[in-house]
């Protein structure tokens, strides 16, 4: 096709193939120029000990990252674990139960609402979610489990409204949209075909989508799970507003935390020392390395699911 | 009997449980919605997008500013981002077209479609911000476009590949070149579909605010020096609502729902395009 | 052809865009201790002048970084750099307008003033050792006042602060305990709370958070009508933040400019004095000499025409003998 005569064509080829490979070089650059501007710092800290280190002082110059790798773990875990039965249960009311007039109108809300910007989520959640948190939910969480010895634990402390559990709710509310529209892409690969005929021989509704749709979609709804998990790994604004930015590893859930990202938004534009920029460089560089091979496995997960049922 | 009992009740159960985390992630994301319209409307007036910000503190003034500097932003991100990304997605779609590197390309530009925003922030504050001198509105823009490029570049490789095979080989027959053949017969194919991408990923920059903080900075004056630091909706919306002054939250308010409304209808036309086209 | 046009025409509007309006922009950054002055004098500067003050607070620890960076024409910074520094970095530094940090809480039923605090019960409320507000340190103090039985919340600075400088440098003076064991700096590391960003986020978390306590610049207070403390000083007096006990404390200060007027105006020895009073200081790149012109024009301008704002702000303004040594200093250095 590609006619080696014509110069032309030579070009436009060239210039679609280098626009193509921008890809490549923008995942490069990044990782090269991170690792490039972290490098005084991975010098000085180390890889393992940067990693477990929990010390986050800006006065002794002394940066580990536990901290900020905690608070993204406890958001995402958390946000994920609330988002997830709630994103298959809008899934399977989209695709199974609802009246079909209803389908098409309740997939365009769920998909407009996954195109609402992260800052809208933040936003709403200072001002909306945490009074109702610290006010009405937090209270009647301590209150529930105040004789539980472990549970207990996880909601000691005054209920402020700022804190981990807002955080996590607030971003778990952010990607149950994005969850729900992967979850029912995945669950609509179902054949007709199998379902009706497991409805001939009288199974009920949630029989078809337990022993047929679910498994079907298995692949899918995982590959979705683990795409929202990077998803919320690197969301930013959604959970600045109501974190707290305290770097400190604590048991309850209702104390202020620092994740990756928001740490990057607070401090990074403030950093005084060369060594504190390097050590900023240097969590975007995890972030960016996690989120990085989180959303490969998501990726590898999907696209298994593509190849099983599309053929 | 006692079985058939069982398995109805279950399955009213689990349908009902369904039914029920359905309305309940439902009612969240309209409560949202709701909160911003309605805080939104009330906070809108004219001097919000005629006057610059007053000093903190000092009732009044506007987003001028912001509103200005947001759009100019968006603009030019999607002037360098777009091209890129369909001539990108062209060379997937056409001349790399079932090869090894299509697909490696193609799997890289998903997975960079959710890499933390925050992190291309701080890239370009590392070549562009530190090494100009100073923050500005380039920046803010060449942040925007790399969120954009594998965006657009997926949705057009999608777009092209559905347009049929033989419609090229008619043009082939012709004697045309194939890249006459990609921009007179391929792209005018896909032209609805490739928009939508365009659309679409416009949306998706249009409320971004993290790669915005180390790079297009703020500014509190009207400025449409891109050479300079240039205030955007976003970041204002992030200083505004953690600062204390209530003129401030109410503008954060006006501002979230400008914000809103505009990403919500490109998300609409989208879809509507797509309707319109493939139905 | 037409893609060849379409790119002339982006050439075209960029080179515009670029050329437009180039000159007469000044872009600051850092403290957000005076902010609100320095926001006010730009704004009225402005309107006379046409000259646009861009200025961002995002944090003193901020303002040096982006001046040692050059990424702006000015930064701005509670924290003073010592004379090595500003050597090492090629800067210049002078006092532009005086302030007080103040406690801020809180609490249902207490009034401006009300709370009296002393160095010792500050500084253990916010190492986390006072954990509720009917503890007897605080009891003891204010006899006759109710305090809730309720736990507090502190609140800080989480970004890199000029106030948190002002205040942690105090709590060190008058605290062995915070001294070892927290230290002084713009960012530190906080026992107990939650952190937030800039003199506005402590502000709007404390209106936000019940049982709460943090510190603000005086004019956060005011403005947002937070309710601030009554602060035992040095010389054993309560004292209620004001102008005059601003003043007072600025007074025995030694502004020296062959040290780059580095000092420090905490814990000062008037009998009037208020405990955490701070200068902010500006800071300029030696070799940008265009744009240090036009700050210092911009300064020379407020320091003669916006001593009022700043009054009704709640700042001190310099005394007249410091602004002449200021310009002084400006003209030692090759500004004007």
């Amino acid at each position: 096709m590609l006619s080696k005569k014509n110069p032309l064509d030579m070009l436009f080829a060239s210039i679609t193939a280098i626009s193509s490979f921008a890809v490549i070089l923008l995942i490069a650059g990044i990782l090269f120029v991170l690792v490039h501007e972290s490098w005084p710092a991975i010098e000085r800290f180390g890889i393992v000990k940067f990693f477990f280190d929990t010390d986050w002082n800006p006065v002794t110059e002394s940066f580990g990252a536990a901290t900020n790798v905690y608070g993204t773990f406890i958001t995402t875990t958390l946000s994920i674990i609330i988002a997830i039965p709630i994103a298959i249960g809008i899934a399977i009311f989209v695709t199974e139960i609802s009246p079909d007039f209803l389908k098409g109108p309740i997939g365009g809300a769920i998909e407009l609402l996954a195109a609402i910007p992260s800052i809208i989520y933040g936003m709403w959640g200072l001002f909306t979610l945490s009074p109702i948190m610290s006010g009405l939910i937090e209270p009647f969480l301590k209150t529930i489990t105040q004789d539980i010895p472990i549970i207990s634990a996880l909601f000691a402390g005054p209920p402020m409204g700022i804190d981990l559990l807002t955080a996590s709710v607030i971003l778990s509310i952010m990607i149950i949209p994005f969850t729900a529209s992967i979850s029912r892409d995945s669950f609509r690969l179902t054949p007709e075909v199998v379902k009706e005929s497991a409805y001939a021989l009288g199974a009920t509704k949630w029989e078809v989508i337990k022993h047929i749709v679910i498994p079907y979609a298995k692949l899918g709804v995982f590959g979705g799970v683990v795409l929202s998990l990077g998803r919320a790994l690197g969301e930013t604004m959604a959970v600045a507003f109501v974190l707290g930015n305290n770097h400190r590893i604590t048991s309850s859930l209702l104390d202020a935390a620092a994740t990756i990202t928001v740490t990057l938004a607070n401090e990074f534009a403030e950093a005084d020392k060369d060594i504190y920029l390097a050590s900023l460089f240097y969590l975007a560089l995890v972030l960016f390395v996690l989120s990085f091979i989180t959303l490969a496995i998501a990726k590898f997960f999907l696209l298994k699911a593509e190849r099983k049922y599309s053929r | 009997m006692n079985v058939v009992l069982k398995r109805k009740i279950e399955g009213m159960v689990a349908i009902s449980l369904s039914t029920l985390a359905a309305l309940f992630g439902l009612f969240w994301l309209v409560f949202i919605l709701g909160d911003v319209l309605y805080n939104g409307i009330s906070a809108l007036n004219l001097d919000l997008f005629l006057n610059d910000p007053a000093p903190a503190g000092v009732d009044g003034g506007g987003l001028r500013n912001a509103f200005a500097g947001q759009l100019l932003i968006t603009l030019f991100a999607t002037l360098i981002g777009v091209p890129i990304g369909v001539l990108g997605g062209t060379f997937l779609a056409e001349y790399a077209r079932g090869k090894g590197i299509s697909k490696v390309i193609g799997v890289l530009s998903d997975i960079m479609v959710s890499v933390p925003s925050i992190v291309i922030g701080t890239f370009v504050y590392a070549i562009l911000v530190r090494p100009l001198g100073h923050f500005n509105g380039w920046a803010g823009s060449i942040a925007l476009a790399i969120i954009m490029i594998p965006v657009v570049l997926r949705t057009t490789e999608d777009m092209l590949s559905m347009v049929p095979w033989t419609l090229r080989e008619a043009a082939f027959a012709l004697g045309a070149p194939y890249y006459k053949v990609i921009i007179q017969v391929v792209y005018r194919g896909a032209a609805s579909g490739i928009l939508t991408g365009i659309i679409l990923s416009i949306a998706r920059v249009a409320g971004e605010t993290a790669p915005l903080l180390f790079t297009s900075f703020n500014n509190a004056y009207f400025s449409v020096n891109m050479n300079q630091p240039v205030s955007s909706l976003t970041v204002t919306i992030f200083q505004y609502a953690m600062g204390p002054y209530d003129s401030w939250h109410t503008q954060a308010w006006a501002a979230a729902f400008v914000i809103t409304v505009f990403v919500l209808i490109l998300t609409i036309a989208g879809r509507l395009i797509i309707k319109w086209r493939y139905k | 052809m037409k893609k060849i046009l379409a790119a002339a025409l982006v050439m075209t509007l960029m080179v515009t865009f670029s050329l437009v309006q180039a000159a007469d922009t000044l872009n600051g950054a850092g403290a957000t201790f005076p902010y609100p002055v320095y926001s006010a004098w730009a704004y009225e500067y402005n309107k006379i002048t046409g000259v646009k003050l861009n200025y961002q607070s995002i944090g003193s620890g901020g303002g040096q970084r982006q001046i040692t960076d050059r990424t702006v024409d000015f930064g701005a910074s509670d924290d003073p750099l010592m004379p090595e520094q500003l050597q090492k970095d090629r800067l210049l530094q002078f006092p532009a307008v005086i302030g007080g940090v103040v406690p801020v809480v809180n609490i249902a039923g207490i009034k401006d003033g009300q709370l009296k605090l002393d160095s010792e019960s500050l500084s253990r409320i916010f190492l986390g050792e006072i954990k509720l507000w009917d503890d007897a340190a605080i009891i003891k103090l204010n006899p006759g006042i109710k305090l809730p039985h309720r736990e507090i919340t502190v609140v800080y600075r989480s970004d890199g602060s000029g106030t948190t400088a002002i205040y942690t440098n105090y709590l060190s003076e008058v605290s062995a305990a915070w001294k070892s064991k927290v230290g002084a700096g713009k960012a530190v590391k906080y026992p107990v709370g939650i952190g937030a960003k800039g003199n506005e986020g402590v502000a709007n978390y404390v209106k936000r958070t019940a049982n709460s306590i943090g510190y603000v610049e005086f004019a956060y207070a005011k403005q947002n009508k937070l309710v601030y403390t009554q602060l035992k000083n040095k010389a054993g007096q309560f004292i209620t933040p004001s102008f005059k006990t601003f003043e007072n404390a600025a007074e025995t200060a030694d502004f020296n400019p062959t040290k780059d007027f580095f000092v420090w105006l905490t814990n000062a020895p008037g009998k009037n004095a208020w405990p955490i009073a701070g200068a902010t200081f500006i800071l300029l790149a030696k070799e940008k000499t265009g744009s240090n012109k036009k700050v210092a024009m911009f300064f020379a301008w407020a320091f003669k025409n916006g001593d009022a704002k700043a009054k009704e702000l709640v700042y001190i303004p310099l005394p007249k003998s410091l602004k002449a040594k200021v310009e002084q200093y400006w003209k030692a250095n090759g500004i004007n």
